[in-house]
């Protein structure tokens, strides 16, 4: 199979599942014949028709309504919203319905929401945002976030097939990032996967911090320092195991995320390592992402941004506690 | 006339390549201020790139149908007294790297290494998976120079404590910290460090945990100086340490439970194989304990030497952590210098047992009814009552003084 | 019966000036009350906020913005709503009112530095009385009813124009905001910029029902007009914030336009819209149908606007160079420098920290 842009493979992902299940419709802001202002959508209203896969007025919160309704009658909603940015106005559908229906009800609600995320592309206010941790926060959601093509066809698969709502977050950064995938390879939610092997300290990341966090490894391996990386894949449920069987090789671990550091998922997994593997620790659990203060003009994102630079600041100070 | 080259720009929010899909110039070609140059298609629409300068086209350097990656040159033109782009942040490379995804992306940012600061020099972990310890004693581990995977943890589960690495402390490493010393009104405090404050930590742990009582002897010391004194006269001096040594694993060997430890976590008394005699030996530094491994394995002379080495060793410093750790019984010589006769030695925490020796010296005694003046010594043992009972212990003794009283070279 | 359906201000002053189809009547418009140089104001705002709009897009093509949102075709709507306020009267924009700002004065080069992603807000909203652009769609709308809302309490006699798109009208916070306007008899001017497009959703499919209309709904009058016709927008503006000021509540005005070009130059426009559809509106153009019955009138004639046209040559020229020599905040300040008025110390040490490591760089 020849190389394809993770948008594609998120294309050819929802079009197999828009084929396997007659009940997945897909619908938002400009998913319809514009085909998504990423194009995640293309040609997909073409193939399976309007009544699947539709346009919806300007209104978040009510597609994320509408997609609770639709789910009761029996579909699967794949609603998308246009930029992490516009979430929040369909918060209170998310927190308060989406991930407590079932709690309430005994109704299951098989929703995927799909939400762009973070920064790097040079966008104006509100278009580079990584509102991860808010919905990680909220018990009732599954929470994930690929970095390769080939983990978002795959996943995307697995969000929609779940029973429970999934918030599934794509890295707007790497949409162009091309490689070879395998559609009948499953990625299951909750698992993680070890990008690199390495030996001195470990960096967990997700979603547009993998491929940083891959750069760092390179770099360091011209200083004879071996970086394992951990692309988490599944924020919530995580992937405690594969976090802690590489602490026992590593004993340090680095977690890089764009969202601000205070309050970000980072401290989530500092202190589930610190639960579960506080004797494998030889230095503090470090933290590295975006500054705790709002997202900068775009001028200004790679200052804001976690860099190779900060990653190995952080990777000297872990390796510094001997 | 300055030749600038006009490199295609993200024409769409993280976009990082577009295709050329025609020229609107021709090399040699003049061309105005926002005059179209040439049509691009991007993933997200066909727009049409307007030049920003006046002047001469001087070269194309896309062909149509070809892909040019956002950053890459598009067109030079010389152009008619045009300022530079005024480039505001920081230049950047403009060429676009393989690693970057879209737009401007990470892979375009300032080379790894230049903005990091305190490079340090990297260690390599050393610790095995099997090592458990809390991140805090590793790192006083690491102050202390001690080896954890050379120590046997005294806690639940063979975990090492804090109290496991303080003990096997090294004195080099413990005096790298000066101690501060500040006075007010008459009063001086001294901040204590190192040694001094491992051996607090170890004593208040022992008197805390371990109900301890002490039982007194006096040994005759006549055979011991008579055997000492053939040794001397064959070429070897030592001093009455070996001796003591070597009665002390003898009395073990017959009471192994002297070589133990209580295990708090699960009501167990743990028999220690090997009998690894602790020193005590008196340094500049403090009090320090270099132990005296598989005593049980020496004979007198080679207890003599290897006890020389470790005292000198503890007094210069030179010993490795492990050379002072992992004791399971100690020997201390109160009476080494001084006039002391006797005292209640404290037990280290993870033993049972410690015995104290005074001064050897001529003393009235009664040999057949008579009383006569012999060398002889204090003997006391300190022991663990959770482990041990008077009568025991008393049993010990006396077959502690037995040996001694048996000495031969 | 109490529960009779009140509808807040009856009076409608703007309905009787505008024919059913929301033209302006001949006597209305003879009737506004605008010399000869304010007329010709209007035409030269026009053009010189058209050719703002072409070199912005042209600067976004060449790699100097990130991002332009033109609002080409809706001039009429921009330089007429604001002349038709006191300066002194707030304006909430949405993210596509660079005409409108630059009516107020603005600087265009300083403007820009928004979309070049060099600032979040390039200009001081109490200088100009115009808020900071709002990007999530319709949630300036609260705002403008707030603001206005806070103008009657203190007995002030401005008023408000809150502005935004058809697409605005789908979401919660412009019904919410309607609401509450109605309820508190709120001095606001809400004036919808219909340009027939959310991105690619037209507005059928963006609402079934009119805009207008929905008005009555929450209690004050409203009524569709030609968007493209300065003219007809001063006029509606005039009178609703007359009535307004006076303490008889909110308007809603519904301009009717058409987004000439993309939804922002990110966007691809041939994928969705039909050539047939721009090429009707073209012959709506507002400056070409404002030049024409200026020059019926007498009031411009082809030196006169072709000086005009110079002068917005000389503005773009202008705004270009400045643009490119816009001179960055340094990082620190621009990060950190306007997020807490009184910073915690957490935040004033990170700031610190991240000063730090650009040292040397």
């Amino acid at each position: 199979m020849e190389p394809v842009t993770m948008a594609r493979a998120l294309n050819l992902s929802l079009r197999d599942a828009l084929a396997g299940d007659e009940q997945v419709l897909v619908f938002g802001e400009d998913v319809g014949t514009l085909g998504g202002v990423f194009r995640i959508t293309d040609g997909l209203q073409k193939t399976f028709g309007a009544d699947r896969v539709f346009d919806t007025p300007l209104a978040e919160s009510t597609i994320v309504g509408i997609a609770v309704g639709l789910a009761l009658r029996g579909f699967r909603p794949v609603p998308e919203i246009q930029f992490d940015g516009f979430v929040y106005s369909a918060f209170d559908q998310i927190v308060s319905h989406v991930a407590k229906y079932r709690n309430r009800s005994g109704i299951s609600l098989p929703i995927t929401i799909r939400i762009p995320f973070g920064g790097h592309i040079g966008a104006v206010e509100h278009h580079s945002e990584s509102p991860e941790a808010y919905f990680t926060h909220t018990a009732g959601l599954k929470v994930v976030a690929p970095a390769t093509p080939g983990d978002a066809y795959g996943l995307l698969r697995s969000a929609i097939a779940d029973p429970d709502p999934v918030i599934f977050f794509e890295p707007k950064a790497r949409y162009y990032m091309k490689e070879e995938i395998n559609p009948e390879l499953e990625v299951p939610i909750g698992s993680a996967r070890v990008a690199r092997e390495g030996s001195g300290a470990t960096i967990i990341a997700y979603g547009p911090t993998v491929s940083l966090a891959l750069d760092a490894a390179g770099a360091a391996e011209k200083e004879n320092i071996s970086l394992e990386v951990i692309d988490l894949r599944s924020l919530s449920p995580l992937d405690m195991p594969t976090i802690l069987t590489s602490l026992q090789k590593t004993h340090r671990a680095v977690v890089v995320h764009e969202a601000p550091v205070f309050g970000g998922f980072g401290g989530e997994i500092a202190a589930r390592i610190s639960d579960d593997g506080f004797d494998l620790l030889e230095a503090p659990v470090a933290r590295v992402g975006g500054m705790d203060a709002p997202y900068p003009p775009s001028r200004y994102e790679k200052l804001y941004l976690p860099d190779v630079d900060r990653i190995l600041e952080a990777v000297d100070i872990a390796l510094a506690y001997g | 006339m300055a030749e600038q080259t006009f490199r295609l720009p993200d024409l769409g929010e993280g976009l990082t390549e577009a295709q050329l899909v025609t020229w609107r110039v021709e090399e040699g070609g003049q061309v105005e201020v926002n005059e179209p140059l040439c049509d691009v298609e991007t993933a997200k629409a066909v727009v049409v790139i307007p030049s920003p300068w006046a002047g001469t086209i001087q070269k194309l350097h896309a062909r149509p149908g070809e892909s040019v990656a956002v950053g890459s040159a598009l067109v030079t033109i010389a152009a008619q007294g045009a300022p530079a782009p005024v480039e505001p942040l920081p230049a950047e490379s403009v060429e676009a790297t393989p690693s970057t995804l879209v737009g401007y992306g990470p892979g375009a940012g300032p080379p790894a290494g230049i903005r990091r600061r305190a490079r340090v020099a990297p260690s390599t972990p050393q610790m095995g998976s099997d090592v458990r310890a809390a991140p805090f004693v590793r790192q006083l581990a690491k102050e202390r120079g001690v080896d954890l995977a050379a120590l046997t943890g005294s806690g639940p589960g063979g975990r090492i404590t804090r109290a496991d690495v303080e003990g096997a402390a090294s004195p080099v490493a413990a005096t790298s910290a000066a101690a501060a010393a500040s006075t007010t009104d008459g009063e001086r405090r001294i901040s204590v460090v190192g040694i001094r404050k491992a051996i607090a930590r170890q004593m208040v742990r022992s008197v805390t945990t371990i109900p301890q009582f002490t039982e007194f002897a006096v040994f005759d010391a006549t055979k011991l100086l008579a055997a000492r004194e053939r040794q001397k006269q064959s070429g070897r001096s030592m001093t009455p340490l070996p001796y003591f040594i070597l009665a002390l694993v003898k009395a073990v060997r017959a009471f192994p439970l002297m070589n133990s430890s209580w295990d708090e976590a699960h009501d167990e008394i743990v028999v220690k194989q090997p009998i690894n005699v602790g020193i005590a030996v008196n340094t500049s530094q403090g009090l320090l304990v270099p132990v005296l491994r598989g005593a049980e394995r020496l004979d007198l002379m080679a207890i003599a030497d290897q006890a020389a080495r470790l005292i000198e060793g503890a007094r210069a410093g030179t010993l490795k952590p492990v050379e002072m750790s992992g004791g399971t019984i100690t020997i201390t010589n109160v009476g080494a210098s001084g006039p002391v006769e006797t005292g209640t030695p404290i037990i280290s925490p993870t033993e049972c047992c410690v015995g104290a020796f005074g001064a050897i010296k001529p003393r009235p005694m009664v040999i057949d009814g008579k009383v006569v003046a012999r060398s002889g010594a204090w003997i006391s043992i300190s022991v663990d009552h959770r482990i041990v009972d008077g009568a025991l212990a008393t049993e010990f003794l006396t077959a502690l003084v037995g040996e001694l009283e048996t000495s031969r070279a | 019966m109490a529960d009779v359906v009140q509808v807040v201000g009856t009076d409608d002053p703007v309905r009787p000036l505008f024919s059913e189809a929301g033209e302006l009547r001949a006597d209305a418009r003879s009737g506004l009350g605008l010399d000869a140089a304010a007329l010709r104001d209007l035409y030269q705002k026009m053009v010189l906020i058209r050719r703002a709009d072409k070199e912005a897009l042209n600067l976004q093509r060449q790699g100097e913005l990130g991002l332009w949102g033109q609002y080409l075709g809706q001039e009429a709507i921009h330089v007429g709503a604001v002349a038709a306020l006191e300066p002194t009267d707030w304006i909430f924009p949405s993210y596509r009112e660079f005409g409108m700002a630059m009516c107020r004065g603005v600087d265009p080069a300083e403007m820009l530095t928004w979309f070049r992603g060099l600032s979040h807000g390039p200009w001081d909203p109490r200088k100009y009385a115009f808020a900071p652009l709002a990007v999530p769609v319709a949630t300036q709308v609260p705002h403008a009813v707030g603001f206005a809302m806070g103008s009657k309490l203190r007995g002030d006699d401005d008023v408000v124009l809150g502005t935004f798109g058809d697409g605005a009208t789908s979401k919660g916070d412009w019904h919410e905001a309607m609401n509450f306007a109605g309820v508190f008899r709120a001095p606001v001017i809400l004036l919808c910029q219909n340009n027939h497009w959310a991105i690619s959703v037209p507005l059928a499919k963006q609402t079934a029902g009119s805009i207008a209309e929905r008005a009555p709904g929450y209690g004050f009058p409203g009524i569709r007009i030609d968007g493209n016709d300065v003219l007809g927008v001063f006029a509606a503006v005039r009178a609703a914030a007359e009535r307004a000021r006076r303490g008889d509540g909110p308007y809603l005005i519904e301009a009717m336009t058409y987004r000439m070009g993309a939804h922002t130059s990110s966007d691809d426009p041939t994928r969705y819209r039909l050539d047939s559809e721009l090429q009707a509106w073209s012959a709506k153009d507002p400056i070409a149908r404002y030049q024409s019955w200026l020059q019926g009138q007498g009031l411009l004639d082809e030196a006169a606007a072709a000086a005009i046209d110079g002068e917005a040559e000389t503005m773009a020229e202008q705004m270009r160079t400045r643009l490119r020599a816009a001179v960055p905040a340094p990082a620190g300040e621009a990060i950190f420098g306007r997020v807490y008025e009184r910073p915690p110390d957490p935040f004033t040490e990170e700031r610190e920290e991240f000063e730090a490591s650009l040292e040397g760089t």
